[in-house]
């Protein structure tokens, strides 16, 4: 069960909602996932996380594919459902 | 596979293969040189993949039983081999399922890997970026108890 309120699109600063339009756009989906707007809820950590993470998953000396796998075998690991 | 290799070598606290290591085993893994002929086979095999003079001790401790080590390790072996995946993406996988884990032996056996495989500073300073930011949200999702919002499994592009 959530146990916070995951913010709509609308409730996100500005600012806030063209970062989750660009997020669709980098995982090529209709819809803004909620980890991202939770992570918005506070803006102050929300908004550097998402540039490190954006920055960390882009194409490097590993591809974002490679980068996707590493990300899967953690939340294996973590048994993480999300 | 990884992680069951580091349950073993972790559990009973097998000493680091290729760092300083204060570990003591529970039970000592046996002296490779001591074991039948079909061991030495299978024994000569592992020092070829891992490109090592001494057989890891999480091998050597499976061959206590050779009936058991022959086809963990036959499959041990294809699970690593280059396919649609590459040796070194899969080593790199390991790496990270050991950190994750937090197996001392399997960070320290899959990071001297990936490194003899050919991972730069540079690749090898991605995959731990990864692991953490993946260390970080999964935890968050877990906390707040997220459920999935993605759609179920995607097909893959050549499906």
């Amino acid at each position: 069960m959530e146990i916070v309120h995951v913010s709509d699109l609308h409730e996100l600063a500005p600012e806030d909602q063209k970062f989750c339009e660009a997020t669709k756009a980098w995982f090529k989906i209709d819809f803004v996932p909620k980890m991202t707007r939770v992570l918005l809820t506070v803006p102050e950590f929300g908004r550097p996380y998402g540039r490190a993470s954006r920055r960390a998953m882009s194409d490097g000396a590993l591809s974002r594919a490679q980068k996707e796998l590493i990300a899967s075998v953690v939340s294996a690991i973590n048994v993480c459902e999300y | 596979m990884t992680h069951a290799l580091n349950t073993v070598a972790d559990g009973l606290r097998l000493p680091m293969e290729f760092s300083v290591s204060s570990r003591q085993p529970i039970v000592p893994p046996p002296d490779p040189s001591n074991g039948e002929a079909d061991l030495k086979t299978v024994f000569d095999e592992i020092r070829d993949f891992y490109a090592v003079d001494r057989v890891p001790g999480v091998f050597r401790w499976i061959g206590r039983d050779p009936g058991f080590l022959q086809p963990y390790w036959q499959a041990t072996r294809e699970a690593f081999a280059d396919r649609t995946l590459e040796r070194l993406t899969k080593e790199i996988l390991a790496f990270a399922v050991s950190m994750t884990a937090k197996s001392d032996y399997g960070v320290d056996f899959h990071l001297r890997e990936v490194r003899r495989l050919g991972l730069s500073d540079r690749g090898l300073t991605e995959a731990v970026e990864v692991v953490q930011l993946f260390n970080t949200v999964t935890k968050i999702a877990d906390a707040l108890g997220l459920k999935p919002d993605f759609p179920a499994r995607p097909s893959a592009p050549d499906s």
